[in-house]
């Protein structure tokens, strides 16, 4: 417990502070021990035991490592935004990625926002704006982290830049292309397929940066090699490239933070192995069975109907809607058990919208709980119910049938103890929240751990809430378990202020009680390497001068060694030694008892 | 060797973790939480540390006993040392059974930095039954062969 | 079988896919053959096969020396190819540098050792080529209860009597070694015992010394036993090691449903762990 304390005070005094050791003879001795006799002869063997440790003892020095004052940033939803915004305004540089053709995430789509109704766009825009436009973020849309190499303070990063077909610097984002584009029958993905976009498209109006993309799979030309080019005659800047190729670019990294979001649990019969899906809601086969963030754009004032609502199949304004909450959320037997958070919330929030654009529509809302822990959360859901009228039954829906024109929703009410049968004109499954597809390959490749569901694993659930067990790498946003917006943007900021800890430091201190370990003797079966929580141990090779292989053995990279000591216990010729903790040390005491 | 008219004071020591038992022990310490005096505490990083040798070299010197703790499932301070640690005692000891060493003699024991009870309570209990057994007299007949 | 293996010898060389053959040479009759280095297609004809071929042979692709003489193969039971997949687990050894010559086998000699009692591979299973018919039809495999079964014969004795047997055994052990030397998975560069800071075994041949050199022994080869029993038949004191290597190997097969060396995509058992492991002897 004092350890620390004295190493402090001999370090003040001049003298190095790992040449101290505490022979515990208040805590673990006079205070816990009433015979006199038996706790002195006791104080003496713990301080002889002490005594042979500290002889052994190393003046060590604390480890330096290099340090590349600049960020990496993957994922630019709002938790990416937030970070990224943070540390570049702290004065450090950012390098952002997005994969999708525009900054802004899933909260650039939605409509309105719990518990306040803020319109989404109106919040978030500027912020992205300021990203755009930020001196000090590198913003790389339309791009994947291909591949990342090294440690903590010196990560080299491959970013691939996928073909765009359109020359970014070139671009003045007139709309002049996309105006005349006349492949038009395409889904958007910004609108979960309820409205179109051109084959040369932005994915919304204030996308940024506000530069179009060609999708190829669209595109007459670039799915022939040749015929239309309306879009390259009608460019004044020459921006089109239709022999436009993904390109690789590296950059470097001291500190990367993951905010890769997240994505809506698939509630169809198409599954993953090891979930069943909900083939009975008849999601993908009616079109009026629409998911959570449909409905979204659907509600949207910037969405495809432009804020009326209306269903997809016919566009006409639905009489009856019915909410279904928990779609593969807290579902052992379907979908996944954990509970996704924010769809009490947003099912409240999308009843009262619906109640606000429809006044004399009917709102029916199926729940298992309510689960609205949060400031002016639980009001928000008690206005949706009361003052705006959303009519809530607690219990599930079994199925949903299409007949005459009209959803059956067939389900129960626990509490009245009825089974309840609902015609309905529009249902809204609010479907589980997901890690974003590809997060386990990124996971892996930045040593990052994940849970069975694939949400990444913080270092402690309490303490290091937005560090990982990998050095430099930190989490933020639903990346790491479903949260909603506010939790998100906290996160965010908590994982920029670690960043920027580091950064401030210059160049980066780990304690040097490390394992090190000897080379000559190591026989290289790497047991440590798969032991190590922090994969600090690597598999390297000795060559002579000339490069021919001497031996291939284990190396400590001191950058990232936390000094548990695991290693040495596994490995059979005991190469690894902890500082501080060696095994000349460790077995004096041992000895020092007989 | 102890005195007929002693009572036998066993030896114990206790191989534990910087991060839960030890500072359980000095959680114990702070509220006086009494405890016989038995016990030698040396402490380790983690108890992924902890290797077979540590306890074989510990019955070499003479203990009766040996403790071997650390923190409890999902608590490691480095995340996997105690599960590595526990897997690796799933086989040693079996291998001690076979050898015909007595795993009464052996203890494990998960305790947090919170609980400086369990602590005490485990060294009581240990010291006890330690007591109730007697000296180790077969490790210590095989020392006595070697010297 | 013994002509088709000198052939096999002979093309190898020849084809230049390996520049030696490590094999059985004929010793004295009635004693175990002896290991034979083939290095030229004339001298295949130096290469016997018969029931008393129990040396495991893998333990030679360890040997610098032995490595020096460029790409082996080495002719394997199927109890000797499982060192080999270990091996190659543990980064030691290339699959491609090696080449397994596998030899159905009825057993090393008569009446069967113990080993071979409990075999259940008789036809190697991972070997690049096999040699001989393989029995038909097939013996019934055995269970875990037969490979263990000595091992658990002896677990009834009361364990005051365990230990005293092996007080008795262990103090015969001289530490020659021999033990380590013709194990395949004994690799380390520099062996435990010859760390001398701290001296955390022993190294002279005292009682408290060889019981840590015996459980150490063993313990490094926790779910790493390729169950060959090479070291107990090299014991010059005779100590049945096989009792040791078995309370280990029990313990991974029975938690584990692993076998060391006859999966070569199973996850190993020691340097790994499951949230979920026993711990029903923890407090």
């Amino acid at each position: 417990m004092h350890l620390k304390t004295f190493r402090r005070a001999a370090r003040d005094a001049g003298l190095n502070p790992y040449l101290v050791e505490m022979a515990n003879i208040r805590e673990q001795c006079s205070w816990v021990h009433h015979d006199r006799e038996a706790a002195t002869a006791k104080a003496i063997e713990v301080i002889r035991m002490t005594v042979e440790k500290v002889r052994r003892n190393h003046a060590l020095e604390p480890i330096k490592v290099p340090l590349t004052p600049r960020a990496l940033v993957i994922g630019g939803g709002v938790a990416g935004i937030q970070a990224a915004l943070d540390i570049a305004d702290a004065g450090h540089e950012v390098v952002l990625v997005e994969r999708e053709p525009s900054i802004g995430g899933k909260m650039a789509g939605l409509s309105e926002t719990f518990p306040t109704l803020d319109c989404s766009q109106c919040i978030l825009t500027p912020r992205m704006v300021e990203v755009g436009q930020h001196p000090r973020i590198k913003l790389y849309t339309w791009s994947e982290v291909e591949d990342v190499q090294g440690f903590v303070g010196n990560f080299r990063v491959t970013i691939r830049r996928k073909a765009r077909y359109v020359d970014i610097d070139k671009c003045t984002g007139c709309g002049e292309c996309w105006t005349i584009c006349p492949s038009k029958k395409n889904l958007s993905e910004f609108d979960y397929g309820m409205g179109m976009r051109k084959a040369i498209y932005i994915p919304f109006p204030q996308a940024v940066p506000a530069r179009p993309v060609i999708d190829k799979d669209d595109c007459p030309r670039l799915k022939r090699g040749k015929g239309c080019g309306l879009c390259e005659k009608k460019c004044a800047a020459g921006a089109i490239r239709f022999d436009d190729e993904d390109r690789l670019v590296e950059e470097q990294a001291g500190a990367v933070i993951v905010a890769t979001g997240y994505k809506l649990y698939n509630i169809g019969r198409d599954q993953e192995a090891g979930l069943a899906g909900y083939g009975e809601y008849g999601y993908g086969q009616y079109k009026d069975v629409i998911d959570s963030l449909q409905f979204e754009r659907l509600v949207s004032a910037s969405g495809p109907t432009g804020g009326e609502l209306k269903r997809p199949s016919d566009g006409a304004t639905p009489r009856t809607v019915v909410f279904v909450s928990c779609v593969g959320s807290r579902d052992n037997a379907k979908g996944l058990a954990y509970c996704s958070k924010i769809c009490c919330m947003y099912t409240a929030k999308h009843a009262m919208l619906y109640r606000h654009k429809v006044h004399d529509g009917e709102a029916h809302v199926f729940y298992m709980d309510i689960r609205a822990g949060g400031k002016n959360y639980d009001e928000f859901v008690r206005r949706a119910i009361e003052q705006d009228g959303a009519q809530y039954h607690r219990g599930r829906v079994s199925k949903i049938t299409g007949e005459g024109g009209k959803l059956v929703v067939r389900g129960a009410d626990t509490l009245a103890g009825v089974a309840m049968t609902i015609e309905a004109d529009l249902v809204v499954l609010a479907a589980a929240m997901r890690p974003a597809d590809g997060v386990r390959r990124l996971a892996q490749m930045l040593n990052v751990g994940y849970d069975e569901n694939g949400f990444l694993s913080e270092s402690h659930p309490k303490l290091r809430p937005v560090e990982t067990n990998a050095a430099g790498v930190f989490v933020c946003g639903a990346c790491q378990a479903p949260k909603d917006i506010p939790e998100a943007v906290a996160q965010a900021s908590a994982a920029a202020g670690k960043v920027q800890v580091m950064f401030n430091q210059g160049e980066l201190t780990r304690e040097p009680e490390i394992a090190r370990i000897d080379e000559t003797n190591c026989a290289a079966c790497f047991t440590c390497v798969r032991v190590c929580p922090y994969t600090a141990i690597e598999r390297a090779e000795v060559r002579s001068p000339k490069g021919t292989l001497i031996k291939r053995t284990a190396r400590v990279n001191p950058g990232l060694c936390m000094g548990c000591g695991t290693c040495v216990a596994v490995c059979p010729c005991k190469c690894p030694e902890l500082e501080g903790f060696t095994e000349d040390q460790i077995y004096s005491m041992v000895m020092s008892l007989a | 060797m102890s005195m007929a008219d002693q009572p036998f004071e066993p030896k114990i020591v206790a191989f534990v973790c910087n991060w839960c038992t030890y500072l359980g022990a000095d959680l114990a310490g702070t509220n006086r939480l009494e405890y016989p005096a038995n016990v030698r505490i040396i402490r380790l990083p983690c108890t992924g540390w902890i290797d077979f040798n540590l306890i074989i070299k510990a019955f070499e010197t003479g203990a009766d006993a040996v403790l071997v703790s650390g923190c409890h499932p999902g608590d490691c301070h480095y995340t996997a040392g105690n599960y590595h640690a526990r897997r690796r005692w799933m086989f040693f000891r079996p291998l001690l059974d076979t050898l015909g060493i007595d795993l009464n003699r052996i203890h494990f024991a998960w305790i947090s930095a919170a609980e400086g009870r369990k602590f005490q309570q485990t060294v009581t209990e240990i010291t006890e039954a330690t007591r109730r057994l007697g000296p180790y007299m077969n490790y210590r007949k095989i020392v006595e062969a070697s010297a | 079988m013994i002509e088709q293996l000198r052939q096999t010898c002979r093309r190898l060389l020849e084809d230049g896919r390996v520049q030696v053959v490590i094999g059985y040479g004929q010793s004295v009759p009635g004693r175990p053959a002896i290991p034979v280095f083939i290095r030229r297609p004339e001298d295949a004809d130096l290469l016997v096969w018969n029931d008393r071929c129990f040396t495991n042979l893998t333990a030679y692709l360890k040997r610098p020396e032995v490595r020096a003489l460029g790409r082996p193969a080495v002719v394997v039971k199927g109890c000797d190819e499982r060192a080999v997949v270990v091996l190659e687990k543990e980064s030691q050894l290339i699959p491609e540098d090696v080449h397994m010559i596998g030899m159905v086998c009825a057993g090393m000699d008569d009446p069967p050792a113990a080993k071979c009692a409990a075999c259940d591979a008789h036809v190697p299973r991972h070997a690049d080529e096999v040699i001989g018919e393989a029995p038909n039809p097939a013996p019934e495999p055995p269970g875990p209860a037969q490979r263990y079964a000595e091992l658990a014969a002896f677990m009834e004795l009361p364990q005051a009597e365990r230990m005293a047997y092996w007080m008795g055994e262990l103090a015969r052990c001289v530490k020659c070694y021999a033990c380590r030397q013709v194990c395949p998975l004994c690799y380390c560069e520099r062996c435990i015992v010859a760390k001398n800071r701290p001296t955390v075994i022993d190294t002279s041949a005292t009682l408290a010394g060889n019981f840590a050199w015996a459980i150490t022994r063993a313990f490094h080869l926790a779910g790493r036993c390729a169950g060959c029993d090479e070291c107990t038949r090299a014991c010059p004191a005779g100590i049945d090691l096989r009792l040791l290597n078995q309370s280990l190997a029990r313990v991974a097969e029975e938690s584990f449903g692993y076998r060391a060396g006859t999966d070569p995509q199973a996850e190993p058992v020691i340097g790994a762990y499951a949230l979920l492991d026993q711990e029903s002897f923890i407090r």
